[in-house]
């Protein structure tokens, strides 16, 4: 239970792009095609390694519809790293990109680490192989393929535009699908390195709790000698 | 406000006119004065009559007040002065302390007041908003009336307040950082106003907790030293109450954010007696609760099990314990730990193991749920408390059949300590059972149904135990006595007074009896149980004894319900008929439904905890409210339906049965014959190998066949070649086309060379002819007297011939040797094409030096044919081994055959089987329909129909898909 770090994230984006099924691939490491519309926030957590060392993310699920927007705004300032979600297969989706991160950037601690994510929602338009699966496991491998097939046309949105994006509002990227679980750790553990490699440098105020950022209980004592140790360890690397 | 004025009016008008005089001018003042002074000196004057003239203040000067707190954000002295102000025109606080004595009816109307002055100020809302943004404002005087203002807003008008405030910008969080004041009054005001924030309000709860409210609450409680803080503990308790009750993501956050390791310290109290302040006991009740909201029976399953593992593995679990076998614990303190205990432990394996390894402190160390019990069944002690011990107990044995097992085999013979020492909870229970005090009977008679509670094993093991009466008497089962004792206490006159004792017996029999046979069996082996049963429930008693009359109803339903025909004299059928003779069907359910028609009914089913204002109450049991629910329905059915109907129901039952069987045969046929295909199928596929194997071996031997044939012909050709050159052999092996040739020159040269010898021989013997000649002319002529010259030259004649004949000797020597050595060569030659003929590719350059004659080919040639016998030999064995394989061919195709004939037959049978299933599926779902129809009967009749049917059915179709794929597979092959 013991952690070094303690990150708290939030999961925006347009309501139906799966962040709740992307939370719940994280954090249970399962899918469920047929998800209830979040009602304001829900909660997870889940416990990884980066460099060795063990850390916490607290992971608030926000509702995507615009009746909730209001409450979800509460959570942008005290999280430390937001995954912002469209769905690749909707177009619509991508395009409000923009007012979502206005909204965070406004809202946000200016530190904040903004990870794009193009999701796969593919469940959406097959709401039948759900149910194939369940009657008849021989079909999983043929609705799969059919869905293989059918992503690619059904796509909307390129990978290069999410990719030109990320960059132009300076965002890493990522493509995910919450079904297979392809690329669901990487973008959960890229953020969290990226918040890492900020505290390293020195941007983050790690006391300052604000920031969605906070020292483990045993890590908290030795903290004086371990920033000590950081600028070694920096100047080391430098040198390298 | 001019409506307001309207309304309100009349009440300032009379003796209070000056004020409302002066009132005006003061807020002219607030509006029109240009001097800032000026107008902070008119708000000081409002603040200070807005106590006593509340309304006349409130009417006329909030809009001016509101205004200065808009255009005056820069003179912290005059914000706070106007937020004093609207706090005490729109706080109902400091009235109701004055108006203490006065009527209620004034109370009513201040604080109508309030909520109306409330709905003016939210009514715009940027006003909220305002006060928000004041909040920020690090002044003292202006954040600790603003922090009042808005706390006593959410006061007056929560779910609206809470609204603007959720809307609006960071509302919520500017809110939390109250908490991080400095300055003591502010902080704590703070919580008092986050209390009023969150309450009832999910998503501020949750924005709360997500800015950290559960860290900076549990540092603030200690730091003001746990339970023996301040008033200041106590009401972050209630916040933190606020936060976590009924909010699932934020108690799943608090245990994520391993906060109940937290919580441990708050219950670590010294056992020095350091006293128990109020304050303390307060604390410490609402730690006890907050403990429980954690893991309370309503929340879902699996958050609850995971804080009941948290709390087990922090030790938070022991803690409670320790406190629960301490002693100087006030009682209420004591009853609300006891129920602590109870849910932490409640359907979670690991806690019920460790609480039944707590021991007491004693000596002997007793373990505590011994200890606990006789609490129980102690008339002397509190009320809440016994009630508390009761629910512990049912929670150690919700879902825990290692816990009942233990419980009931303190009862039973073997196990029971015969010394008689140490008091065990089952001898706790009897006696409670048995005492006089009908509270304990009551307690007792529920504790032991809750051993038995979904758990057919200890039921039947509780029948088992015996119970000595008093000495001289035999010893008379539990089950008898407790029939015995709610007999006699009809007849005791005690009616009334002790209706706990047979209401709890009631519930016990009821518990005890339902899904068990056998106990149905020996409650009515006893002949007194019945005729008791229908006197109760045929008595025309009064309302007191209604209950009773329901639950003997109950009883005698389970009794038919639950019978298994065994006893003749009371079969379902008898006592059926003995409720219609002596009772009446209809007055029979009538009585029934008295059960969950009882005022205290729904209020038992609706929490696990026993939880009763007073003895009164303590009638209905939480498990046992379920119970009827699920009783009631089929017993009545059971009771209406006909004894035809019930004849009916067997024979469908047998029916059933009958046909369950029939599939279950053919069932089994089938996966009979699938094995038996699947043997056959790899018969086959092991026969196909072996004739693949075969057929290849035919191949290579064929090839080789062809190859040797190759070879023959070879040799053939070649041999026909040689019989050219020599025209003596009809046939004979082929040879090369070099040899032939030096074969020839080989042989022109022996010509040559006999030629040679012949001509020498020729010459050798005219010579001897000439010696001879001369000889024998020799002879004569000395004979003769021939002259001595004649005979000189003659003797030299003779010495030159004599030369000359040996160098022809000596040439002929030579000759011969030359011959030795060609006749040598031609050996080694003949060797060589021996060799040469054996091994037919190479061709021996070897040849070209020999010269050989004829003799020496015709050796060669015999030794060809003779290899060509030997290849004739060969392909003739060759062709043996062919027909042998042939043969073998033959016979595994005849095996392949016969196999296609017995697939062939076993799929007749297939088919011949699927049309019969077939036709037995019509069958069966005509009898389906039937029973359905039949079931449908039933349930409209009462009587409980289980629905396993359905199973059945369902996995009759899983069969057919399986059946089917071999039948598919084999097609193919």
């Amino acid at each position: 239970m013991a952690y070094a770090y303690l990150f708290k994230y939030i999961i925006i984006g347009d309501t139906g792009v799966g962040k709740s099924c992307l939370l719940l691939q994280f954090t249970d490491k399962r899918f469920q095609p047929v998800h209830d519309l979040t009602i304001g926030v829900e909660f997870g957590a889940r416990m990884i390694t980066i460099d060795g060392k063990q850390i916490k993310l607290q992971i608030w699920d926000t509702a995507g519809q615009e009746s909730f927007r209001s409450i979800t705004r509460s959570y942008y300032r005290g999280a430390a790293g937001a995954l912002l979600v469209y769905d690749i297969t909707r177009r619509d989706t991508f395009n409000h990109l923009t007012t979502w991160l206005e909204d965070a950037r406004q809202h946000s601690n200016s530190n904040m680490v903004i990870m794009l994510i193009g999701n796969k929602r593919t469940q959406s338009a097959f709401p039948w192989t759900g149910i194939i699966c369940i009657y008849s496991h021989k079909l999983t491998s043929l609705s799969a393929i059919f869905e293989n097939v059918d992503l690619e046309s059904r796509r909307e949105v390129k990978k290069e535009e999410g990719e030109a994006f990320a960059r132009e509002h300076g965002l890493i990227f990522m493509e995910t699908s919450a079904k297979t679980a392809s690329n669901v750790e990487e973008a959960f553990i890229n953020t969290a390195k990226e918040i890492y490699e900020k505290i390293q440098e020195g941007v983050f105020d790690i006391n300052n709790e604000a920031n969605g950022i906070k020292i483990g209980p045993q890590h908290a004592a030795t903290n004086a000698t371990h920033a000590g140790n950081q600028g070694g360890q920096q100047a080391g690397g430098g040198c390298c | 406000m001019n409506f307001l004025r309207g309304v309100m009016g009349g009440q300032s008008a009379g003796p209070q006119h000056t004020e409302a005089e002066t009132i005006q001018k003061l807020c002219d003042r607030v509006a029109s004065s240009t001097l800032l002074d000026d107008r902070r000196n008119a708000v000081r004057a409002l603040k200070s009559l807005s106590k006593k003239y509340r309304l006349e203040v409130g009417i006329q000067a909030m809009e001016h007040l509101i205004h200065v707190l808009q255009t005056d954000r820069s003179d912290s002295e005059i914000i706070g002065y106007a937020l004093d102000t609207l706090y005490n025109i729109i706080s109902n606080d400091e009235e109701e302390e004055v108006d203490d004595v006065e009527e209620e009816n004034s109370t009513r109307q201040s604080e109508d007041l309030g909520s109306q002055f409330t709905e003016i100020f939210i009514k715009q809302q940027e006003n909220v908003t305002l006060l928000l943004s004041l909040l920020e404002e690090f002044d003292f005087h202006v954040r600790w009336p603003g922090v009042k203002l808005l706390t006593s807003l959410l006061k007056q008008l929560g779910p609206q307040v809470q609204q603007i405030i959720l809307v609006s910008p960071m509302g919520v969080s500017r809110l939390m950082d109250l908490l991080a004041d400095s300055r003591e009054v502010i902080r704590n005001d703070g919580v008092l106003l986050l209390q009023a924030l969150t309450r009832s309000n999910g998503a501020i709860q949750k924005i709360v907790a997500f800015e950290n409210a559960f860290e900076r609450l549990l540092d603030i409680i200690s730091e003001e030293g746990n339970s023996d803080g301040g008033i200041v503990v106590e009401d972050c308790l209630i916040l933190l109450q606020n936060l976590l009750k009924n909010n699932n993501s934020n108690q799943n956050f608090f245990k994520e954010g391993s906060y109940i390791q937290r919580m441990k310290p708050w219950f670590e109290v010294g056992d020095e007696n350091s006293g128990w302040s109020a304050q303390k006991v307060t604390n410490l009740h609402l730690m006890l609760q907050l403990v429980r909201v954690l893991v309370s029976p309503t929340n879902p399953p699996g958050a609850t099990s995971s804080c009941q593992k948290a709390m087990f593995q922090c030790g938070l679990l022991q803690q409670l314990c320790t406190i629960l076998m301490a002693t100087g614990v006030p009682a209420d303190i004591l009853t609300e730990t006891i129920n602590t205990v109870s849910e932490v432990i409640r359907g979670y394996q690991v806690n019920q193991d460790y609480f039944a390894s707590v021991n007491a402190p004693s000596n002997p160390p007793r373990p505590a749920i011994v200890v606990l019990l006789m609490s129980m069944v102690n008339e002397r002690q509190p009320f809440v408390l016994r009630c508390a011990v009761l629910y512990c107990f049912q929670c150690f044995l919700y879902k825990n059949q290692k816990g009942q097992g233990e419980i009931v085999s303190t009862l039973l013979p073997s196990t029971i300590d015969a010394t008689g020492n140490s008091v065990s909870a089952g001898q706790l229970l009897c006696g409670g059972l048995f005492s006089t005090d009908s509270l304990s009977n009551w307690c007792a008679a529920v504790a032991l149904a809750h051993a038995l509670q979904e758990n057919a094993t200890q039921k039947e093991q509780l029948l088992r135990v015996q119970l000595a009466t008093s000495i001289g008497n035999p010893p008379v089962s539990l089950l008898q006595q407790c029939t015995n004792i709610l007999s006699q206490g009809d007849k005791i006159d005690r009616r009334g007074s002790k209706i706990q004792t047979r209401v709890g017996l009631l519930m016990l029999l009821c518990t005890w009896l339902s899904n068990c046979p056998i106990a149905v069996t020996h409650f009515l082996h006893n002949s007194a149980n019945v005729p008791f049963l229908t006197g109760q429930i045929a008595e025309n008693l009064g309302e007191e004894e209604q209950l009773v009359q329901g639950l003997c109803a109950l009883l005698l339903g389970i009794s038919i319900y639950f019978n298994d025909n065994s006893l003749e004299s009371y079969k379902k059928e008898k006592l059926k008929q003995l409720i219609e003779k002596r009772i009446g069907k209809e007055n029979f359910i009538e009585k029934l439904g008295f059960i969950s028609k009882h005022e205290l009914y729904s209020r038992a089913s609706q929490k696990p905890q026993p939880n009763f204002p007073s003895p009164e109450y303590m009638i209905f049991d939480h498990e046992f409210t379920k119970l009827v629910k699920e009783l009631e329905g089929v017993i009545t059915k059971a009771i209406y339906k006909s004894s035809e109907e019930d004849k009916k129901e067997e024979e469908v039952k047998k029916t059933l049965e009958q046909h369950d069987n029939i599939v279950t045969h053919y069932k089994n046929m089938i996966r009979e014959q699938d094995l038996q295909l699947e043997e056959l199928k790899q018969q086959v596929s092991t026969l196909k190998c072996q004739n693949e194997q075969l057929q290849t071996a035919v191949t290579q031997q064929v090839s080789q066949i062809q190859q040797h044939k190759d070879q023959y012909n070879l040799l053939k050709i070649q041999l026909g070649k040689d019989n050219q050159h020599q025209g003596s052999y009809s046939e004979g092996a082929q040879m090369n086309g070099v040899q032939p040739e030096e074969i020839g020159r080989l042989r022109e040269e022996i010509e040559e060379l006999k030629n040679n010898q012949e001509l020498l021989q020729s010459k050798l013997t005219e010579k001897d002819s000439v010696i001879e000649n001369l000889k024998s002319s020799q002879t004569s002529g000395t004979n003769e007297q021939s002259s001595a010259i004649v005979s000189a030259r003659d003797s030299e004649q003779v010495a030159e011939l004599k030369q000359e004949l040996a160098t022809l000797k000596s040439q002929l020597n030579s000759q011969s040797v030359e011959i030795t050595k060609l006749q040598t060569e031609k050996q080694e030659l003949l060797q060589k094409t021996e060799v040469f003929a054996k091994s037919v590719e190479v061709q021996g350059e070897t040849e070209t030096v020999i010269a050989t004659k004829t003799t020496d080919v015709e050796g060669r040639l015999s030794a060809l044919l003779q290899e060509t016998k030997e290849l004739k030999n060969e392909i003739k064995a060759l062709s043996e081994e062919r027909t042998a394989i042939k043969e073998q061919l033959d016979s595994s195709n005849s095996t392949i055959a016969i196999l296609q004939t017995e697939k062939d037959k076993l799929e007749l049978e297939i088919t011949d089987s699927k049309k019969e299933q077939d036709d037995l599926l019509v069958l069966l779902a005509d009898q389906d329909q039937k029973i359905l129809s039949l079931k449908n009967k039933l349930k409209d009749l009462g009587h409980p129909v289980e629905e396993e049917d359905e199973l059945e059915s369902g996995d009759q179709e899983d069969e057919d898909d399986e059946s089917e794929d071999p039948g598919k597979d084999l097609d193919h092959i």
